[in-house]
């Protein structure tokens, strides 16, 4: 019994130190790469000015062509990440700032992504290899139920979201494979049209006070950022579009812009417009916020 | 609780403590200790189907003293069918009733009768169709004399219900396992690393082979309208070796187990991709089950005696009851009856016990042949396992049509972000492992068994599936 007493003791022991290996390995590699996703771009970057930015779920990332900005001569990137809510835009703007970024302008989307003080786990995987380098990161998911866990066992972050952080992602950031998500300075073009649109049905949701929108205006105003958070086109046949009226009762200074683009042929589904909604939304942004006043 | 939980993880070593440190005195306390950890471990799925087991074992255990006691034919004869009948009257109301209900109904339906059939809102108790046939085993081999029956109840509840095979096998027979109850286990270490080995082996099959290839194949399955010929052969392949992986995995945790206890149970798998021709498949897969099936149903029918016709009977009453078996649905049945249809030739040129013996490749012809002859038998099973996975027949039939006249090869992307086709590899990798350890249970054991153990180990952390866990194949039979 004590030969396999000891014979267990070694399989721990093994088991341990192949999870730090690999704990290290893969931290190595995604603290080493910066194409693979935005988090990593933002992290693994030197400070950056930025004259505007994008932040929001996939309704900023496919919403607003950065292209119309810098043709006009201005530094601009959308870090709009989609299937991320408000919690994982705020951790962003965090990391933005403790990497010394100057941001004169924010663009929030704040629209369905107001819904709850929800989070996206597969955005959330993706700031997982960096819990331990980042304060900030440690600091916003202190209070998380399997914090401990995530932090203090080997290996044990990489398993829990393994199917965003796991061996594939891991081989693609060796490979340095480039994502596409990062081209276009960050706008993520939606090509391929859904006909006929299927209506996104906004009855089951209500939009509440949000914490994490809440943190971003703080830190907007601690660090003297224009914040301009708006809503972002849907498709006409939505149903209940009244959901917007609450965004605006809660948030009065939330600018309304669901409605600016309204036609079907802009739209890829009925929450996402394709490449030519989001050149003819982001020119009416730009037209309206940062347009050169005439001077005549 | 499945095999590959925390919850296990925690239960086994607490097992394993009481029974070595404090029950070691005796046999009694072994078993004692065994069959609570077994009625704890078959509670974590449902408390309520705990007494249907326990009812099951007493009436297998009070019918076997009857069996035995009874002096005349017909009086035995009687003992044994009321035994019969009530084990698979139960494994007919909670696995087969709404099948049979649904299936008058649409005969009915056809002829023009319009019923609504009374359905059962049952759930089905966990390894109902595997405590039920170990019970029938003995109670058949006491009716043929082959065993004194076992007057321990404790004893006789731990062959039914131990927990290392409860739920999903292998099938036991009483003359293997119960001679080993009888005895004081005595711990021997060589016997216990073999069974962690085999552990490791097995969750490397289930969490990094099955669980992978799962992913892949419910997204083919799920969406063959839509897939082209290349992604369905593909989802084939990825099913063949999900199915592997998962039930041998799940054999190989079992057999494991139990060698940590000291009791060894019966092989349930022996490389089946390897086989030559179906008949050898058969001998490799679920062994427990096919030889069940050869001993207590194909034997008792005549076997392979009498004429050539009656041979083909049996044969395919075999494969239908086998394929039945597995579930309440006519995709199983087709299953066997794909696999009855293979065998036929082998058994019309009396082939089907051909190979038998051990094989070594080298650079002949002959090796050639035999590699041939694995690829294809290969091939059979993976389309026979189209009917086994599909929802319908008519989704297998659509499966295989459109496989066969889709002719499109090129690659589709799936929305996946796990892996691609780099899990061809990963398949490629394994076989190639298997292959060259095909003569051992495990290919950890050996030269280098330190080595190789770490290479297991990093293999189910870094390549494991944990996020999208699936559950067993075979629990739901």
């Amino acid at each position: 019994m004590k030969k396999f007493i000891l014979f267990i003791v070694q399989i721990i022991v093994t088991t341990l130190v192949v999870a730090i290996l690999l704990d290290s390995f893969y931290t190595y590699v995604f603290l080493n790469n910066n194409n693979r996703n935005k988090i990593e771009f933002v992290i693994n970057s030197n400070p950056k000015k930025y004259d505007v930015v994008f932040l929001g779920s996939s309704r900023a990332n496919n919403h607003f062509d950065s292209r119309i900005f810098s043709n006009q001569g201005l530094t601009v990137y959308n870090y709009g990440i989609s299937g991320s809510r408000l919690e994982e835009s705020a951790l962003l703007l965090k990391l933005m700032i403790e990497k010394k970024y100057l941001v004169k302008n924010i663009i929030l989307e704040i629209d369905l992504n107001i819904n709850s003080d929800g989070f996206s786990n597969g955005t959330r995987a993706m700031f997982m290899p960096y819990l331990k380098e980042y304060e900030t990161i440690q600091n916003h998911y202190h209070s998380i139920s399997n914090f401990n866990q995530l932090y203090y066992i080997p290996f044990y972050r990489y398993i829990n979201y393994d199917s965003k952080i796991g061996f594939r992602e891991l081989f693609f950031s060796a490979i340095k494979k480039k994502n596409s998500a990062l081209n276009h300075e960050g706008f993520l073009p939606l090509i391929n049209d859904q006909r006929p649109l299927v209506a996104t049905d906004l009855s089951e949701r209500s939009p509440k006070r949000n914490k994490a929108y809440e943190e971003i205006k703080t830190i907007c105003k601690q660090n003297n950022i224009t914040l301009i958070a708006m809503t972002t086109p849907i498709c006409a046949e939505t149903i209940n579009r009244d959901y917007f009226n609450h965004i605006h009762k809660i948030y009065p200074e939330i600018y309304r812009m669901e409605d600016t683009v309204i036609d079907d042929k802009y739209f890829s589904t009925c929450g996402h417009m394709n490449e030519k909604g989001a050149i003819a939304f982001t020119q009416i942004v730009f037209d309206k916020f940062f347009k050169p006043k005439n001077k005549s | 609780m499945f095999f590959n939980s925390l919850q296990f993880a925690i239960f086994l070593p607490i097992v394993f403590i009481c029974y070595w440190f404090f029950a070691n005195k005796s046999r009694k306390y072994q078993n004692f200790i065994l069959i609570l950890a077994s009625y704890y471990f078959y509670s974590c799925w449902d408390w309520r189907f705990l007494f249907l087991l326990v009812f099951s074992t007493l009436l297998d255990y009070f019918s076997a003293i009857k069996i035995e006691r009874s002096q005349t034919k017909s009086g035995k004869k009687f003992w044994l069918w009321l035994c019969i009948s009530i084990n698979l009257g139960f494994l007919g109301v909670f696995k087969y009733y709404n099948f049979f209900a649904e299936s008058f109904a649409e005969l009915l339906n056809g002829f023009g009768f319009h019923t609504n059939p009374v359905l059962l809102n049952l759930i089905l108790p966990v390894g109902i169709s595997f405590y039920t046939f170990h019970g029938l085993s003995y109670i058949i081999d006491i009716y043929y004399g082959r065993i004194k029956s076992e007057r321990n109840f404790v004893d006789y509840s731990l062959f039914v219900s131990y927990f290392p095979l409860l739920v999903a096998g292998p099938i036991e027979r009483a003359t293997h396992l119960l001679p080993q109850l009888k005895v004081k286990r005595e711990f021997n270490f060589e016997k216990a690393k073999e069974g962690i080995y085999q552990i490791i082996w097995g969750l490397v099959k289930k969490i990094v082979i099955a669980d992978s290839c799962a992913i892949y194949a419910n997204a083919i399955f799920d969406n063959h309208n839509s897939m082209n010929s290349l992604s369905l052969i593909l989802g084939a392949i990825y099913f063949a070796f999900q199915i592997y992986g998962d039930f041998s995995g799940y054999s190989d945790i079992a057999l494991g187990t139990s060698k940590l206890f000291g009791i060894d149970l019966l092989k349930n798998f022996n490389y089946p991709y390897f086989s030559r021709d179906i008949a050898e498949f058969w001998r490799r897969w679920h062994i427990s089950l096919s030889s069940w099936f050869r001993d207590y149903l194909y034997i008792p029918l005549g076997g392979s005696k009498g004429s050539k016709l009656f041979q083909i009977r049996n044969t395919f009453i075999i494969f239908l009851v086998s394929g039945f078996w597995h579930g309440a649905n006519w995709t199983f049945i087709a299953w066997g009856l794909i696999n009855a249809i293979y065998f036929l030739p082998l058994l019309l040129l009396n082939q089907n016990r051909k190979n038998l013996d051990n094989f070594t490749l080298g650079f002949n012809f002959s090796s050639v042949r035999i590699l041939f002859s694995i690829v294809t038998t290969f091939c059979l099973t993976s389309l026979a396992w189209i009917f086994f996975r599909s929802k319908t027949i008519h989704d297998a039939i659509a499966y295989i049509q459109r496989m066969f006249t889709n002719q499109n090869f090129s690659p589709q992307y799936f929305n996946i972000e796990r892996y691609n086709y780099e899990i061809l590899f990963l398949i490629v990798l394994f076989t190639l492992v298997e292959w060259n350890n095909r003569l051992k249970i495990e290919p950890i054991s050996g030269k280098y068994s330190s080595l190789k153990l770490a290479l297991c180990i990093l293999t189910i952390l870094a390549l494991g599936v944990f996020t999208d866990y699936k559950s067993f194949i075979y629990f739901q039979f």
